[in-house]
């Protein structure tokens, strides 16, 4: 069975990283655990949420539309959500996790799954740093609040356009739900 | 399913307990509403479970196969069940990304029409198809991809047009893991703005600009094998071996040689001689969003190895280093690049007295600057400005008796203009060019053009 | 010694035996010597080697192919005079001067995508090949003056190599004679296709070519003025480049020209004011009469042993490379010392073609785009360093001594 660990290392020295992964794909850079752990230390469970209402994903996004919600709980009380979503690159799909404070402000932006070479920038971790702390309030939008990246320029703008998004989601689903 | 029947149970049995007990009509409503709820998400999870058990066999056994050491198999399978994203929703499809050709096959594409007015000389005004482009991929699994761009120029081609149509990248790609990447085939050198990111929304200004076309001869591309990757700190880098250009090609009595000389001698992979591998190396860091910096060599002998060529022994070795920055609305670039062939003297020698021997030594540079001033819903505005100097034949390797010919001058373009994005997608352009020179090949200097293109 | 050997040995039983053997040894090695030489089976390029150079194949039986095209002068002319005479007592004189059959490579005629007439065969270009080419010279009355192919072909069956003919052609090669002439001109293209005397690439400008040798420095700057777009520009129809294949320059570009010579006197033909000899339009070609912007325009020839040649142009009007480089030069700034002043006192510049033609002639190209009172492109001093790099296209380049002779690569033996 598939081991769930990996080791990164960091070498600003040097000028390549090598994480060394497990992945059952070479495209898959996270598991959604690992995403949901990396959010949510403390959480004991993760919720999964029923799917959305079918007016409400066509109004906020498309027909058909719908993002794996996830609640991120404690015995007792919930710390926040883990929504899963997918947006295209330039090509290909990217499968990204938006991890939402109590309050639902971004708490942080994981990229699972990339499965092309172009555009893979927005997968820097500083890039996706840009987006923690935003809210359903702010623009989210790119070359206003959110740089762009040279060179992927379709990807960056289709994930700024994906938190916006859930953002919305949130205002308009996630926070009134119980 | 041990989790969502204990609650389950739980609510079952304190609802029958607190049945016969005075309820209000309050709490009735908020009782029934968590039962609702406790139901959508029992249902949601089934559904889940259902989806997943389908794709978790397949899954299951991978996973059971590609064990490390030390994994403990009773507990996997729940973990690589809620591990494994649901493909089944689909993604909301963002503004026109690409056509869904069948499974795993995409088809996207990118295209300009330009129209160019010299200053004075209407006479030369033109209008034209520049390039038509379709590019398709197809992804073999989820790791293996190939991808091809096919290229149509100035709308119509046989053997009495001017078009072209071409095979502008064909390769097949493999993901060795997130970080890395390896591409075999036809790709574009990674160098400067324009060479890989060509497409007409992704720069300003009607035309490219001329030193990502006369010094970094745009769309470059060579045949051969790359690796590249990503870090987390901020890097993409990029190396490959490659074909490379073809000296044996040069005309001395073409004024091509003098507009681009790496333009004049590619060869495209079409049937390249291939005696001489060139080793590339790019990279660029991006560590601080809307900060780019990066910088590429390419270096080969470019004589071929052909019988009784006087330059077999001539190399090819063009740097460029760029950077960008985006702060806010602004967008600032700036690119300087230089190219040196070494051996040209016994070949300039048989050239002796044509007008465009071999030059040693070309460069130019730019600098940009350009403000997203506006912009409402998807649509933006866009003005721009760029400096542009460049020399294509800045030196000559020493002629005998002063039978050479003095080094070209170099030359200078201001262009200023307005993108207009009706959507990121679909640019319009308008632009006025300031040359100090005579282009060559253009035959004139100072024009006003106006463009539009688009991309899906 | 090994003969010694054999007659010091005894008169015994053994020794006999032994001188026996050796003698037979001996013998069969003599024979098989001699049949090695006689051994190789005729071809149709040996065959044309030898019809090349068989002059009973004419009427006067003075005259082959090798008279006019001697392989020691570069394969043309070994005199001075504009024209050869021929017919059966040598006395019919010809039209045109005689062309180096050398690097005579070329496609049948036809016009190029912007019109430009191109390759074909003679100095107007009407033969498709060098197998149609070859037919002229053996009927022609002013050339071999045979009449007709029965009458070639009747001396080709009396020639020494008929059987080799047979040989190679069937032995009933010349029953037909329309076909056995046929066959006798495809051997001479096999000949002309194959032999490396024809295509040498063995002058000093091909060793220089192959970075073997460096050219002098009058060489140069003469090779410098060949290719200036500004100067001599003869580049621009006599190309100086490798091939895109990296084939050694031929230079011509097989187009044609009309450069309004002057008219030759010399040629009998000329003594009849109305007699023209147009090239392209006529009057030798006739498909083309009626294009009459291409009427006074000859094909550009190869320029490589054009120092050997003692006439030049088709009519053979100058008698030294340095004439017909003056004429190139100063032909439109001082016409009056090439043309016939008239009696009104004005020069008859285009004298050797009809006034209506007068506008065909070429008078954009450098370096005859002058007007009287402008510079000439070349002073004195350039047609010398010209002149010196022209003689570097000489075939038969010695390195060690730097000079140059087309007769050094022909074979001895013919």
């Amino acid at each position: 069975m598939k081991k769930i660990s990996r080791v990164r290392w960091l070498l600003p020295a040097a000028l390549m990283a090598q994480p060394a992964f497990h992945a059952a794909y070479a495209t898959q850079y996270m598991s959604l655990a690992e995403a949901q752990k990396a959010a949510f230390a403390d959480a004991g469970e993760f919720r999964a949420l029923p799917p959305l209402d079918a007016a409400v994903a066509n109004e906020l996004g498309a027909p058909g539309w719908s993002p794996q919600m996830f609640e991120a709980r404690t015995v007792d009380q919930r710390l926040g959500w883990v929504i899963v979503d997918r947006v295209i690159g330039k090509a290909e799909l990217i499968t990204y996790a938006l991890a939402l404070d109590a309050n639902g402000a971004v708490k942080s932006l994981e990229i699972l799954e990339y499965r092309e070479t172009h555009g893979g920038e927005v997968r820097l971790p500083a890039w996706r740093k840009q987006f923690v702390g935003k809210t359903a309030q702010e623009p989210v939008r790119l070359d206003s609040d959110i740089k762009n990246i040279s060179g992927a320029t379709l990807s960056s703008r289709h994930i700024t356009e994906g938190v916006h998004r859930l953002l919305q989601l949130h205002q308009r689903v996630l926070r009134a739900a119980g | 399913m041990l989790r969502t029947s204990i609650p389950l149970a739980a609510l079952t049995v304190g609802l029958l307990a607190a049945m016969p007990a005075r309820a209000d009509e309050d709490t009735l409503r908020k009782e029934l509403d968590a039962l609702r709820a406790e139901v959508g998400a029992l249902k949601a999870e089934v559904n889940q479970l259902r989806a997943t058990s389908q794709a978790a066999a397949p899954v299951a056994t991978t996973s059971a196969t590609t064990s490390s050491s030390g994994a403990a198999p009773a507990t996997a399978a729940a973990p690589a069940l809620a591990d494994r994203t649901v493909a089944s929703t689909p993604p909301v499809p963002a503004a026109s990304s690409g056509i869904v050709a069948g499974d795993g096959t995409r088809l996207w594409g990118y295209g300009e029409l330009n129209y160019n007015h010299p200053s004075g000389r209407g006479a030369d005004a033109q209008a034209d198809v520049r390039r038509a482009v379709i590019g398709f991929s197809h992804a073999f699994n989820e790791d293996t991809h190939v991808y091809g761009e096919l290229e149509w120029e100035h709308a119509v081609v046989s053997a009495d047009d001017a078009g072209e149509s071409e095979v502008e990248q064909l390769y097949v790609e493999h993901q060795l893991n997130p970080a890395i990447a390896v591409r075999a085939g036809l790709t574009l050198i990674p160098f400067g703005f324009l060479n890989e990111r060509h497409e007409p929304t992704n720069y300003y200004g009607v035309e490219r600009n001329f030193v990502e076309t006369a010094i970094i001869p745009s769309t470059w591309r060579e045949g051969g094998v790359s690796v590249l990757g990503t870090t987390d700190f901020g890097l993409s880098w990029n190396v490959g071996v490659t074909t490379s250009q073809d000296l044996g090609k040069w005309d001395p009595t073409d004024p091509e040689t003098r507009a681009s000389p790496l333009g004049a001698i590619h060869q495209e992979l079409q049937q390249a001689k291939a005696h001489d591998p060139a080793v590339y190396a790019a990279g660029n860091w991006q560590g601080v969003p809307g900060l780019t910096l990066g910088g590429g060599v390419f270096t080969s002998k470019v004589g071929q190895g052909q019988k009784d060529f006087l330059a077999n022994g001539a190399r090819l070795t063009l740097g460029e280093v760029h950077a960008r920055w985006e702060p806010g609305p602004f967008d600032f670039s700036a690119l300087y690049s230089r190219g040196e062939i070494s051996d040209t003297e016994a070949l300039n020698l048989s050239f002796i007295g044509n007008p465009y021997p071999v030059p040693k030594s070309f460069w130019g540079g730019y600098v940009q600057a350009a403000w997203h001033a506006w912009s409402q819903g998807d649509s933006s505005l866009a003005p721009f400005a760029r400096f542009e100097e460049f020399n294509t034949a800045a030196s000559f390797a020493a002629v005998p008796l002063g039978l050479g010919v003095p080094p070209a001058e170099t030359q200078k373009v201001w262009t200023v203009g307005v993108n207009y994005y009706l959507t990121p997608e679909v640019v319009f352009k308008v632009d006025y060019q300031h040359f100090d020179f005579t282009d060559l090949v253009l035959g004139y200097g100072n024009r006003f053009d106006l463009g539009v293109g688009y991309q899906f | 010694m090994l003969t010694q050997s054999v007659l010091l040995l005894g008169d015994n039983m053994p020794s006999r035996i032994f001188r026996a053997l050796v003698w037979g040894w001996l013998a069969s090695a003599a024979f098989a010597a001699a049949a090695d030489e006689a051994a190789q089976p005729p071809t149709p390029a040996s065959l044309g080697r030898a019809i090349f150079f068989d002059a009973t194949l004419s009427a006067s039986g003075q005259m082959s192919c090798a008279t006019c095209h001697d392989p020691a002068h570069a394969h043309a002319q070994s005199n001075a005079l504009a024209v050869q005479s021929g017919g059966p007592n040598l006395d019919v004189p010809g039209f045109r001067s005689v062309p180096s059959l050398r690097y005579m490579t070329a496609d049948k005629f036809f016009f190029d995508s912007e019109g430009t007439p191109t390759a074909g065969f003679n100095r107007d270009g009407r033969a498709s090949s060098l197998l149609e080419q070859a037919e002229r010279p053996f009927l022609a009355a002013h050339e071999m003056a045979n009449g007709d192919a029965a009458s070639v072909t009747a001396k080709l069956a009396a020639a020494a190599y008929s059987d080799d003919f047979r040989t190679v052609f069937g032995s009933d090669a010349f029953d037909d004679p329309d076909g056995a002439f046929l066959r006798a001109r495809f051997a001479v293209e096999a000949y002309e296709k194959a032999a490396s005397e024809l295509h040498p690439f063995d002058s000093k400008y091909d060793y220089f070519l192959s970075g073997k040798v460096m050219l002098a420095p009058a060489e140069l700057r003469g090779f410098a003025l060949f290719n200036r777009p500004d100067k001599g520009n003869c580049a621009g129809c006599h190309p100086s480049m490798r091939g895109a294949d990296g084939a050694p320059p031929l230079f011509t570009d097989y187009t044609y020209d009309n450069l309004g010579v002057p008219r030759n006197v010399e040629i009998a033909a000329n003594a009849d004011p109305a007699y023209f000899d147009l090239g392209l339009c006529g009057p030798e070609r006739v498909d083309l009469a009626e294009h009459t912007d291409l009427c006074g325009a000859f094909k550009v020839p190869t320029l490589r042993n054009v120092a050997t040649r003692q006439v030049f142009f088709h009519n053979g009007t100058f008698k030294t490379l340095r004439d017909a480089i003056h004429f190139y030069v100063r032909r439109d700034t001082d016409p009056d010392e090439f043309y016939p002043t008239g009696a009104n006192g004005v020069v008859q510049k285009f004298d050797d073609l009809p006034l209506e033609f007068h506008r065909n002639v070429n008078t954009e190209e450098v370096p005859y785009d002058r007007h009287p009172g402008q510079a000439p492109r070349l002073d004195d001093g350039e047609i010398d360093d010209l002149i010196a790099f022209i003689n570097t296209l000489t075939d038969g380049y010695d390195l060690a001594t730097d000079t140059a002779d087309p007769a050094r690569n022909v074979p001895s033996s013919h």
